[in-house]
């Protein structure tokens, strides 16, 4: 309570309210403009500028004095000077791209730091602390200060909106850009620019060297949570504005400089992310990966036991022996088959029931007939395939395993030989292999409720009798009640027709 | 021949010092489909970058109706490899697509429901209208190649330029591709289209470009696409062909 009031009686003071509101515009700015500096990989660029500018701001400050304007153009000219020496380098020198950006920020950091000892020890009565550029000084802002970076946020922020469609696209695929006749080059410079006064905006605030902590992290954070760029730019800018508000306020009462708590917050909330995100996080993974392993050693258990129980040595040892986990493991799969009722369970004596089996059939039609489709399609040797089809029994669905019959012509033996389960249910007689002029009927029984409704849309109902007038190869034409029906191919895979002689 | 869309004259281009193509001359008519084939290095992309100003060209001109590609720019359209993309850009299936509305757009002018229409029409041709809000990664190459298949059409342009349409793609797309592909060019469109699988060729195309880094051959794909052309466009290469039968 005590340190509430402490907190209450701080944000009362003009300089701790200006110092709230500086770092809230920062890191707002920075956060939506991060996002597109994260997405084209220009991280290590962000920074580089930061550094860059230190120069410019202490010339400025030799030359006009202690004013915001006067450090304002200096950083731009600076970051511009940057720009194309690292361009230049780049285009005409044979050192690699990151050797370059490295050489001259570097370079032109060295030359800023040495600037403000230089003026520190000329003794000319004004002082300059090194510390307040390279880690921000916000308790410091300024009134004139805060409209500078209020302007300059208001500014980043429109630029971003009004031009989002160009940084879009020449951010995703700047190939197309150019096709639709929009200058990468021209963008990307615009691009610097921006980042150069949010650089600026963000001198007093975090500093040259956390600046770009408020550029890259809230945007990595938000490229976890989000899959649309306009959310991303959203979440970021939010991201980067509660960072500042509790860094700020961690700072100020634990009592320690503002900068590097607002930095560190960032981080906690991008590791908050990192672990907990719903769709992108490390434990929604975990847990998935888990689900899956669970689901993967339940269905081999019931497998090993549907072959064990046509041999008759169904027992738990058995099973034990042939099964890839431990006798715990073992016994938690198993009560989970007897509470689906599809085992049961008399001491040490296990019994399939008949739901049991029917589901440890369709795995091992799944396996066989994914083994089929790997020699048949793909063209992978016998002996390559057993391990995939392993893995892949348990991934595929009711739907794609038809299709995969199907496409394979509904075999009934696999590479090794042994036979594949049919289906419940699939035709016994599809159309498809009645000839031209021979009499059936529809079945009453059909693979799906889907094939009976296509059916009556057809106009063919149950025990209907037709006779086959022609096969076409896309379709077959039927004869059924004077009436002349066009059946796809495909659909008359699937029908299900008793022969009449 | 009149209906003449892209007249090419003397082009050539040279990446440091080592010539990539030489001389080019091409004149392309409206309503066919031309394949480009040739080796790998025989500068098929090249080409198609240099056509499209996106790479500095050493001699020669490319004209689309009778005038530079910078004041044409809305009417071609370049459909590039899927490969050089960021997949896991925060992106929709919609989101790319209204990509090629950008070009009728002034600066600050905004989509509207005509764009809007114009883009659901396109996904709907070619048939994933279902996928609009997925994110471009969680789809397979199939149905990437027709993201941007759909933003090309989006933008209604008559002159269209695809890079390998046909690779990292399943049959039903590649089927879906060609029948696009088809219609445009009945409807008098421009189309080339970067490809190596030769024995589609006849199939795919009425008209073909045999090039290895000089224009080897150009005509009708009939009377183009000879045993004698190929190689001559593929040189030593042919033999592994035979044997892999890529070609008859």
């Amino acid at each position: 309570m005590e340190q509430f009031t402490y907190f209450w009686e701080a944000f009362q003071d003009p300089w701790a309210q200006r110092a709230l509101i500086a770092s809230c515009l920062v890191g707002l700015m920075c956060g939506v403009l991060g996002c597109f500096i994260v997405l084209r990989n220009m991280a290590l660029i962000g920074d580089a500028l930061a550094h860059a500018i230190l120069p410019g701001v202490v010339f400025a400050f030799v030359v006009v004095g202690q004013s915001v304007l006067a450090f304002f153009t200096g950083a731009v000219l600076a970051g511009l000077v940057t720009a194309i020496a690292i361009t230049w380098i780049q285009h005409n020198v044979r050192t690699k791209n990151d050797a370059a950006i490295g050489i001259v920020f570097t370079a032109m950091f060295s030359i800023g730091v040495m600037g403000i000892s230089a003026i520190s020890r000329s003794g000319s009565g004004v002082h300059l602390d090194l510390k307040d550029f390279l880690f921000g000084n916000v308790l410091g802002v300024s009134n004139e200060d805060l409209y500078l970076t209020t302007g300059i946020t208001i500014y980043v922020l429109f630029s971003i909106i009004a031009f989002y469609r160009y940084l879009f696209v020449t951010t995703f695929q700047p190939v197309i850009a150019e096709t639709m006749g929009i200058s990468v080059n021209t963008v990307h410079y615009f691009l610097m620019l921006l980042l150069s006064v949010a650089v600026v905006a963000s001198l007093q605030t975090v500093g040259v060297i956390l600046v770009v902590a408020m550029l890259i992290t809230p945007a990595s954070t938000a490229l976890l949570l989000s899959d649309r760029l306009p959310w991303v730019l959203f979440i970021s800018g939010i991201v980067g504005l509660i960072s500042a508000i509790i860094g700020l306020t961690l700072a100020i009462l634990i009592g320690t400089t503002p900068g590097p708590a607002i930095a560190v917050t960032a981080t906690l909330i991008y590791f908050l992310a990192v672990f907990f995100s719903p769709k992108k996080g490390l434990v929604i993974n975990y847990f998935r990966k888990r689900k899956q392993q669970q689901k993967i050693q339940l269905e081999d258990t019931l497998k090993q036991a549907f072959r064990l129980s046509e041999q008759g040595e169904l027992t738990i040892d058995n099973l034990l022996a042939k099964l890839w986990f431990g006798k715990s493991t073992l016994n938690k799969h198993l009560s989970t088959l007897r509470s689906k009722a599809y085992m049961e369970q008399n001491k040490s004596e296990l019994i399939l029931t008949q739901s049991g089996k029917d589901v440890a059939n369709k795995l091992v039609r799944a396996h066989r007939l994914w083994e089929t489709y790997l020699v048949n399609k793909i063209g992978l040797s016998e002996e390559q395939i057993h391990e995939e089809a392993e893995r892949y029994e348990h991934l595929l669905t009711d739907e794609l395993l038809d299709e995969v019959d199907q496409t394979l012509g509904f075999p009934t033996t696999d590479p090794h030989g042994s036979p594949i389960p049919s289906k419940k249910g699939r035709p016994l007689f599809p159309l498809i292999k009645l000839e031209v002029f021979k009499n059936a009927k529809i079945a009453q029984k059909q693979m799906s409720e889907q094939i009976t409704v296509k059916l009556w849309e057809l106009g063919l109902l149950p025990n209907m009798t037709f006779s086959v007038q022609k096969v076409e190869q896309d379709f077959i034409e039927i004869r059924s009640e004077n009436k002349h029906i066009k059946i796809p191919q495909e659909l008359a895979r699937k029908i299900n027709i008793e022969t009449l002689n | 021949m009149n209906n003449i869309t892209i007249s090419v004259k003397g082009l050539s281009v040279s990446y440091e010092r080592k010539m990539v193509l030489s001389n080019i001359y091409l004149d392309l008519e409206a309503g066919k489909i031309c394949g480009v084939v040739g080796p790998n290095g025989a500068g098929k992309s090249t080409l198609f970058k240099a056509m499209l100003g996106l790479i500095n060209i050493n001699t020669g001109s490319v004209l689309f109706n009778g005038e530079d590609i910078k004041k044409q720019r809305k009417k071609v359209v370049y459909v590039p490899q899927k490969n050089d993309v960021d997949w896991q850009f925060p992106a929709t299936v919609f989101d790319i697509v209204m990509m090629g509305r950008y070009p009728h757009k002034k600066a600050f002018q905004r989509m509207n429901n005509e764009d809007r229409t114009i883009a659901m029409n396109a996904l709907n041709e070619v048939g994933i209208e279902e996928l609009k809000d997925r994110q471009i990664g969680e789809l397979s190459g199939g149905q990437q190649q027709r993201v941007f298949l759909a933003r090309a059409l989006c933008q209604e342009a008559d002159v269209f330029f695809l890079d390998e349409p046909f690779v990292g793609v399943d049959i039903t797309t590649e089927e879906k591709i060609i029948q696009i592909l088809k219609r445009l060019a009945n409807e008098g469109k421009t189309l080339l289209v970067v490809h190596h699988d030769l024995s589609t060729v006849n199939n795919y195309f009425d008209k073909v470009i045999l090039l290895n880094q000089r224009l080897v051959a150009y005509g009708d794909t009939e009377t183009t696409f000879t045993e004698e052309n190929i190689a001559k466009a593929y040189g030593g290469q042919l033999t592994i062909l035979h044997k892999t039968g890529m070609i008859e």
